[in-house]
């Protein structure tokens, strides 16, 4: 009954940061050939199409069987937007030919994008999501700070909502409805409160403080605040925790998580410790991580990529040697 | 404005990768991050190391080593796996889940085992029921009645008998979760508010604001139902309501209605009264009267809404006048009509009975009651049907309005939840410019626009030009089409219909949209006009679109404050 109205309407288009759309993991809709497909975050923003900004940081033109395609990345202060521009979108590609000569000559540029939210799973079982580019333009410094205190804008409003839904009795639409949740987040929140369970928003709201104070000119890394506030009353504590470390065989009884967040503490640390003046070699991470128990290759190289790429804590100054900043 | 030592550790990591370059450069391209970009140093690491690297003639670092995991198999039914699958995703619907705690390598583990069937969505479609384990610890995604994607998942097999195995490292995405969702019928009552935002069933306590025997044509033309239509009240607001069958209270009455059906007539809510609903009469003294009910139902020309009916309201009318016509009937017949306004916005008046009031008196206010309204093109239309509907009232509730300035500013979101309105002005990004924006053809014969030289009415014509912007506005929430018209284009362009004509001679306009969408694209703008909204969606007519002005600081701020965030 409802389907049928919203099919013929518009998508809006949602403002989310990069972290929020590459940590949701829950595909929704598509199942007619007509349906809206989404990908619903933890915030419980169902994202079908999607409107981002960001410094350009990657682009390259791929030529496929079916013609040229074109990827690449922005980034906000949250981390990279992935995107592409499929070959069914000719209309954009001399465009984008001309954008990947001044990206290949040095220059770089704020971009706005317009796209569709689009989901696919790696071989190894993953659930990955970018973005299908439908438009965009070349942006100056304004238009990017515009977007950034929207963007903070609508996250915390999804951070509010997240928080009334957790007070409601039940995750259904009238329960929801009632602890408060406004209208167009109640299914996503629905959807996302039983498939994502019990976390914290706290690590979006840093991503959201980053943004506002970028907009409003005084551009800081938090995460760096944060790291040197808590650096000297922890350097002591390092200490006393290697020592408890020093045993070879793990004595904790708590089988490993697999959760990626979890991998990634542990490899940072990993790194943080161990890497000398030219680095730590990847198969030394790996071993490092066998000894505290985590063995699944691929999880541990998502960690250290997404460490390198998205949240920017290590370095590779030479390939296959790891450094943190 | 560039300070080394501010970048002094990134420019320490970018020397170490790259050793020749020179660091007044390496702060150079920090600075440029940071001030252009809004990227802090840390963040833009990455981006200045390959730079550097590049000018360098160095390789960039390959992006990725490739994984020697076995390849995922994706199949949809049990029947497609064999037993030494490892790493499968399948979509299935859990029918139990039992947990259970296992010794498991000398340790003490929660681990639960249960059913599962594929073809999860096929509705009656034939399924196949395997037992799984779960190894994992998935018991919240696991939920029995939900559909779920497993992934990562392997086939076990034991004495001949094939089951799952759910590991630690499987991903589990619930595609539907296991509360039905359908609605039964509450016997708690609901608030008249809340049952206006609802969709199914509801039961409400309220009391009968107004009662309206009518009859009805059946839609396959065999005769004619008697039903009541009318208004329920409570505190929290009012609703429409449709009795089809014997309906004998009378205004006043308190009742408590059980099981009523919510029907959307156009955008307006009402309740159903049929066979299944159960209406008895309660008892509470404390509920509201029936006075201060009519006087709290009393709606202003915002929340109008296309099909509301028995509607209280008072207006300012503007103008006033009168025309004849012949009906059907051949009856010559006069209706009065003008424009009315109040404090949230302008509408029109309509009467099909004369009313003491003319032309000179205005401005003056009206009191109407039990009024209906239809919308013509996004603007409420008050249907006046009896004369002691309308009270002229001696003074104007509210400093008259000059009609012709007033435009009432509506935020974008609850403008597009509501219904249609006009006499607005709202701000949303603009996230599109249509194509089919600037020059275009309309048929001569019905005025519409032509797609490829035709008429999709009048076949191929020899269209006249005409200017028009089709611009999509967004704010994140809710999104409106929005139309301008030649002189509000002309306006907005700071450029004649000539000139946009000349402009897209030469290569169908193609530059000119260019050009429109790298100013546009991103930018907030304010529009002035009417708001059609309907189940298809908004169509926004502007009569004044401009560039809005955005205050960084000051939208940082608001943002801050209404979040509560500072660092």
């Amino acid at each position: 009954m409802i389907g049928n109205q919203q099919r013929s309407r518009r998508q809006t288009a949602i403002r989310l940061f990069a972290r929020e759309f590459y940590e949701s993991s829950l595909p929704d809709g598509g199942q007619g050939e007509y349906d809206p497909r989404y990908v619903v975050t933890k915030l419980g923003a169902r994202v079908n199409r999607m409107y981002v900004c960001g410094v350009v940081e990657r682009l390259e033109r791929r030529d496929t069987e079916r013609g040229p395609m074109f990827s690449g990345a922005v980034r906000d202060p949250t981390g990279l937007h992935l995107w592409s521009v499929g070959s069914f979108r000719p209309e954009l590609h001399i465009e984008m030919e001309e954008l990947v000569a001044r990206f290949e000559g040095g220059d770089r540029f704020l971009m706005a994008c317009v796209g569709k939210s689009n989901h696919y799973t790696t071989e190894d079982g993953g659930f990955r999501c970018r973005m299908q580019m439908e438009d965009y333009s070349i942006i100056d410094r304004d238009v990017y700070a515009t977007w950034l205190i929207e963007t903070a804008d609508q996250t915390m409003r999804r951070i509010g909502a997240l928080g009334m839904a957790q007070s409601a009795e039940t995750t259904d639409a009238n329960a929801l409805r009632d602890a408060g949740v406004p209208s167009d987040l109640i299914d996503g929140l629905g959807l996302s409160l039983n498939h994502y369970g019990e976390w914290d928003a706290e690590g979006y709201k840093v991503g959201v403080l980053q943004a506002l104070s970028a907009a409003e000119g005084r551009v800081v890394s938090f995460e760096e605040h944060e790291a040197e506030s808590s650096a000297d009353s922890s350097s002591d504590e390092k200490e006393t925790k290697a020592e408890v470390e020093l045993p070879e065989t793990p004595t904790e009884s708590k089988a490993p998580s697999t959760d990626g967040i979890e991998i990634e503490t542990v490899v940072l640390e990993i790194i943080t410790e161990h890497a000398g003046d030219e680095g730590i070699d990847y198969d030394s991470i790996m071993k490092h991580c066998a000894q505290r128990g985590f063995t699944d290759e691929d999880s541990i190289e998502d960690a250290v990529y997404a460490l390198r790429d998205d949240k920017c804590e290590i370095m590779e100054p030479r390939f296959g040697w790891f450094k943190s900043l | 404005m560039s300070n080394p030592e501010e970048f002094e550790e990134e420019i320490r990591a970018v020397k170490e990768a790259v050793p020749e370059a020179e660091e007044a450069a390496i702060a150079g391209e920090f600075t440029r991050y940071r001030d252009e970009f809004l990227v802090p140093p840390k963040h833009a690491l990455r981006s200045v190391i390959e730079h550097f690297q590049k000018e360098a003639g160095m390789e960039v670092n390959a992006p990725k080593s490739t994984s020697t995991r076995p390849a995922a198999k994706s199949v949809e039914r049990f029947t497609d796996l064999s037993s030494d699958d490892t790493n499968v995703t399948i979509e299935v619907e859990v029918v139990t889940y039992v947990p259970r705690m296992q010794m498991v390598r000398g340790e003490e583990k929660q681990i639960a085992f249960g059913w599962i069937e594929d073809n999860p969505w096929e509705e009656g479609g034939q399924r196949t029921r395997w037992d799984f384990k779960d190894w994992g610890n998935h018991a919240e995604s696991l939920s029995p009645g939900s559909v779920v994607r497993l992934e990562g998942v392997s086939v076990n097999e034991w004495n001949g008998k094939r089951s799952l195995n759910i590991n630690q490292t499987s991903r589990v995405a619930v595609l539907r979760g296991s509360e039905r969702k359908v609605v039964v019928a509450p016997s708690e009552p609901t608030s008249i508010e809340r049952v206006l935002g609802m969709d199914g069933f509801a039961t409400v306590v309220a009391r009968v604001i107004s009662t309206r025997p009518m009859t009805v044509n059946k839609k396959d033309g065999s005769g004619t139902i008697d039903m009541v239509k009318g208004r329920l009240a409570d505190d929290s607001g009012t609703i429409g309501f449709a009795c089809f069958g014997s309906f004998e209270h009378p205004v006043g009455t308190l009742l408590k209605i059980e099981g009523a059906a919510i029907r959307r007539f156009r955008n307006t809510p009402e309740l159903n009264i049929g066979d299944r609903t159960k209406v008895e009469i309660f008892h509470d003294g404390g509920f509201a009267s029936l006075d201060d009910l009519a006087a709290s139902s009393v709606m202003q020309i915002g929340q109008l809404r296309d099909g509301s009916a028995d509607v209280g309201i008072t207006v300012q009318l503007t103008s006033w006048g009168s025309r004849n016509f012949t009906g059907k009937d051949g009856a010559e017949k006069t209706v009065w009509g003008g424009d009315a306004v109040d404090p949230t916005g302008t509408c029109r008046l309509t009467a099909w009975s004369e009313l003491p009031i003319d032309e000179g008196s205005l401005p003056l206010a009206v009191k109407l009651s039990n009024v209906r309204v239809r919308s013509w093109q996004g603007t409420p239309d008050i249907t006046v049907d009896r004369s002691e509907q309308v009270e002229v009232l001696d003074k104007i509730p509210w400093e008259a309005i000059d009609a012709s300035t007033h435009s009432v500013a509506v935020d974008f979101s609850e403008l597009l939840s509501g219904g249609s309105r006009s006499g607005v002005t709202s701000t949303a990004t603009v996230i599109s410019v249509a194509s089919g924006s600037g020059i275009i053809h309309r048929c001569p014969e019905c005025k519409k626009a032509m797609r490829d030289g035709a008429c999709r009415e009048h076949g191929p014509q020899e269209g006249v030009e005409d200017l028009r912007l089709r611009i999509i506005l967004d704010d994140g929430i809710s999104n409106g089409a929005l139309i301008l018209g030649r002189d509000s284009a002309e306006a907005f362009l700071g450029q004649t219909m000539a000139d946009v004509q000349t402009a897209t001679k030469g290569d169908d306009g193609e530059a000119f949209l260019a050009d429109l969408r790298s100013k546009m694209l991103g930018r907030k703008h304010t529009f002035t006009g009417r708001a059609m909204i309907d189940a298809q969606g908004a169509l926004l007519m502007a009569d004044q679109f401009v560039l809005a002005e955005v205050d960084l600081t000051e939208s940082a701020n608001e943002v801050r404050e209404r979040w509560g965030v500072f660092v």
